[in-house]
């Protein structure tokens, strides 16, 4: 250890006049090429900005990709796989700014996928949750339920806008959505959803029926949501403003089956009928409610559908 | 996080080390050992009257301990922290526990090698500063190997490269600079023989990261580019009781979560004089800054993972109701998406002046005592800029023009605050402020306007006796906006050698009428000091040195625990 510091101390002893002067010219020297070299840093221009990705082809089942017409009759009872529809989660908040943008991504993403795939296979749903959201408090229309802040707490949110893409890859950012939602329509599912669903206006129920079909099998959980569309309520926007008649989408009411939905088992080419009851609160527009129903495990969303309480 | 069989390795090694190390100059001269220990625990309450959430765990708490080994010739050190129940505030990653730092440094005569953790700054840190904040959570250490140089009198050279520390774990970018110095009053003798010197300084960091999936759309992913260069220029003059700073860095094209992805190179400019002599100062500091968040991960938002540092340019303010609003520099980019609309850049324009003047003691203004009397302007404004969009989207683009001169529509933040120092006799001290404050919410915190403040400050010190010394603050914050007035007290009674018994309360006048009181006992024994508390925290930014977190309300009682040795 001491020879070791020796040596070190005799390369770095301070040097003589003349090996000044060299080490200060060689020091110019570099400081000018250093220079030149930042100055030949021109950057990517603008048309060689953007890379494209493949879109990804239909998948290549004799069934079309509707979850919700790919059951199949008796006489061909087996059951394959078909296109995996997305679901996300929008962590949001109407005292939250930069959540509008969110929402915009949201929609943009649907009419991609649309274009791309023929469906509408992405199915959001905006859950508002934590201390961006508001609950009802005298003339405010407060969205946000203790079941949305339980999902906020659980998954360990701390920010919002942030999303669950099909339970995958953990909470995101809105800039990486894009990537996310590529990826999940690119994988197919072995679950098959098909949702019935009527109303008692009167009694303020809803009575659910839903079909699963497994082409192989499945070991998860099943999730019932309602949500409601096209409420107007106070939302804060980028510019800082208040908009008194922000329409909200898909956003999230309660469970039908709970927090954490039912446990579900069953094995390949089974077909089974789950039915539920939910009370409507009398605040809900009828018309403007949906059931979102998926099935997911550690492995994810494996399928997800929606339907219009009134069909 | 567990110690790993890899930091098993790395521990075992500087314990070799400090053996070698510790043979090596014992047989030469002594060596030291120090260290601390600190431990911050909070006993929460639930308090929905506040905001004061429940938490599953009985107890939260942050804890360090160091230990530093150092001699003529090797220093070497090490930090184990236990953040597994971690303080309310702080980012999730920043929960764990484990070995959090540790070095060894070689040193001579000219210069140093240092290998493992360390931090370092270059020029004001506008390219490269990194440092340790336990209040925020924040510790962006270097992991790799840092040169130091010094080959002959006036000239300093450093050379470093490593991967930033992000909680438990460091990133996979690299992240490598140089920093020379020049002191060109040791080459020019004349220079130094009247009292001039004049130091030039040259820095460049360099962040290499690999291309990774940012989509532009579903179709289309952007193309990253994957080294960042930043460079630094900077001059410093002092002549006399005069100190002159002039600096400039700029930073090439960084696509990133803060500043939406967009392309344009950032800059920062800064221009600082002083002029200081008995009982007289002077400050003047300007600064134009436009798009310079640096992060060694493209897309990390929040506290941790920054490279460099943009001072606030505004005061740090001590007493609690003129801290109410703090300011941290702009550093991203505000986008409506809807609406396909650039409501704000990363640019601003920062000033500040200061004056101070001592009325000597035995003058009419100066009293018997002396008087001391500051004051303060500082005033933050937007920069002007054109949107430059590509195809609409902000995202891919150069995202807007923006000259250096050209001034903004909005004020982000502005205090003018006078103090006044004096002592009325041997035994009382007396401290005046008034302040007034505009400070833009929408700007900084996304919305609430901008919120005009009178604020008022008293405090006193009586000197009872050669064992109690007593002191008492008294602020108002007169404001119609937000949540309106504030009401702040506190008396702290101070028994030498061992105590002080603190009692405050922070009042909401305007809207909520929260009390938000705390109590607490400190002891202080040798290296030892012992703080008691308890009582309700307000939720707000807590900003030091131009980084704010977000800390939530809370409850309950508090421990805090430091030894140095």
């Amino acid at each position: 250890m001491i020879h070791t510091i020796k040596i070190i101390s005799q390369l770095a002893k301070p040097l003589t006049p003349s090996q000044q002067g060299r080490v200060r010219g060689g020091w110019v020297a570099a400081l000018f090429a250093f220079l030149l070299l930042l100055a030949s840093c021109n950057g990517i221009p603008e048309d060689e900005r953007l890379i494209y990705v493949e879109p990804t082809a239909a998948p290549q089942t004799p069934e079309s990709t509707e979850t919700t017409d790919t059951i199949e009759t008796p006489d061909t009872p087996q059951i394959v796989q078909t296109l995996r529809y997305v679901l996300i989660e929008d962590f949001t908040g109407q005292r939250c700014v930069n959540c509008p943008n969110a929402a915009t991504e949201i929609e943009q993403l649907k009419d991609d996928v649309k274009t791309l795939l023929n469906v509408d296979a992405i199915i959001a749903v905006g859950i508002h949750s934590g201390p961006l959201a508001l609950y009802s408090r005298g003339n405010i229309l407060g969205l946000r339920t203790e079941e949305g802040d339980a999902y906020y707490d659980h998954w360990g949110i701390e920010q919002e806008p942030i999303g669950y893409i099909n339970r995958r890859g953990g909470i995101s950012t809105v800039d990486k959505w894009s990537t996310l939602v590529r990826e999940a329509i690119q994988q197919l599912s072995d679950v098959h959803l098909s949702l019935d669903v009527s109303s008692d206006a009167e009694a303020r129920k809803a009575e659910i029926s839903l079909e699963i079909a497994n082409a192989a099998a499945t070991d998860g959980y099943v999730q019932l949501w309602i949500t409601e569309n096209n409420i107007t309520a106070l939302q804060m926007m980028p510019d800082g403003s208040a908009n008194q008649t922000y329409l909200h989408q898909h956003v999230f009411r309660r469970t039908v089956n709970g927090l954490w939905g039912d446990a579900y088992k069953a094995e390949a080419g089974v077909r089974d009928t789950l039915t539920y009851s939910c009370e409507l609160d009398e605040a809900w527009v009828l018309e403007n409610l949906n059931v979102v129903a998926f099935v997911y495990n550690n492995d994810g969303v494996q399928q997800v559908t929606e339907a219009k309480l009134n069909q | 996080m567990k110690i790993s069989q890899k930091q098993r390795l790395v521990v075992a090694s500087i314990l070799f080390l400090f053996a070698g190390g510790w043979e090596s100059v014992q047989a030469q001269e002594k060596a030291t050992l120090s260290g601390s220990i600190q431990a911050d625990v909070l006993v929460p309450q639930e308090d929905t009257k506040i905001g004061a959430k429940k938490y599953d765990e009985t107890a939260l708490a942050n804890t360090y301990a160091d230990l530093r080994l150092q001699s003529r010739y090797v220093d070497a050190g090490a930090r184990i922290e236990w953040n597994q129940y971690p303080l309310p505030g702080y980012e999730s990653d920043f929960k764990g526990w484990g070995l959090a730092n540790f070095y060894a440094r070689a040193r001579w005569k000219t210069g140093s090698v240092t290998l493992g953790d360390f931090y370092e700054q270059f020029g004001s840190g506008f390219i490269l500063r990194t440092y340790e904040e336990r209040s925020l959570g924040i510790d962006n250490s270097l992991r790799g190997a840092h040169v130091l140089w010094n080959p002959f009198k006036g000239v300093a050279l450093k050379v470093l490269s490593g991967q930033q520390r992000h909680y438990w774990k460091h990133n996979h970018t690299w992240i490598s600079g140089a920093d020379a110095e020049v002191s060109l009053d040791e080459w020019i003798p004349a220079l130094g023989e009247h009292g001039h010197y004049l130091t030039l300084g040259g820095s460049y960091v360099n962040r290499y990261a690999e291309d990774e999936d940012i989509p532009y759309d579903l179709t289309h992913r952007l193309n990253l580019p994957e080294m960042v260069h930043a460079f630094d220029v900077r001059a410093r003059f002092q002549t006399g009781g005069w100190n002159l700073l002039a600096e400039y860095a700029r930073k090439s094209q960084d696509p990133c979560y803060d500043n939406s992805y967009i392309y344009r190179p950032g800059y920062a400019a800064m221009l600082s004089g002083s002029y200081s002599k008995r009982g007289l100062s002077i400050l003047l500091q300007a600064k134009r800054s436009d798009n310079m968040s640096f992060r060694s991960d493209r897309t990390v938002n929040g506290t941790s993972s920054m490279i460099n540092h943009l001072p606030a340019f505004t005061m740090d303010h001590t007493y609690a109701l003129a801290a109410l609003y703090p300011y941290a520099t702009k550093t991203s980019v505000k986008w409506d998406k809807n609406q396909k609309m650039l409501l704000d850049v990363a640019g601003e324009w920062a000033f500040q002046a200061e004056f101070g003047y001592n009325f000597k003691r035995r003058t009419p203004l100066g009293g018997k005592y002396g008087t001391t009397v500051k004051v303060n302007f500082s005033h933050v404004h937007s920069a002007g800029f054109t949107p430059r969009l590509l195809d609409g989207q902000l995202k891919g683009s150069d995202g807007y023009e923006s000259s250096f001169w050209k001034w903004g529509d909005e004020t982000y933040y502005q205090d003018l605050n006078v103090q006044l120092d004096k002592k009325l006799s041997a035994n009382w001290k007396l401290n005046l402020m008034y302040m007034y404050q505009r400070y833009n919410k929408t700007a900084n915190e996304g919305e609430g306007g901008m919120i005009n403040s009178h604020i008022a400050i008293g405090e006193a010190k009586w000197r009872i006796n050669n064992k109690l010394t007593l002191r008492g603050e008294a602020q108002y914050l007169f404001t119609k906006d937000d949540e309106g007035d504030w009401a702040f007290g506190l008396l702290e009674l101070s028994v030498n050698p061992h105590w002080m018994f603190t009692v405050s309360d922070m009042y909401n006048v305007g809207e909520t009428h929260n009390h938000y009181y705390q109590a607490g006992a400190t002891y202080n024994l040798g290296a030892h000091r012992l703080q008691f508390a308890y009582g309700r925290t307000r939720a707000g930014f807590n900003c030091t040195g131009g980084v704010c977190r977000w800390i939530p309300a809370t409850k309950g009682f508090t421990l805090s625990y430091n030894y140095n040795f």
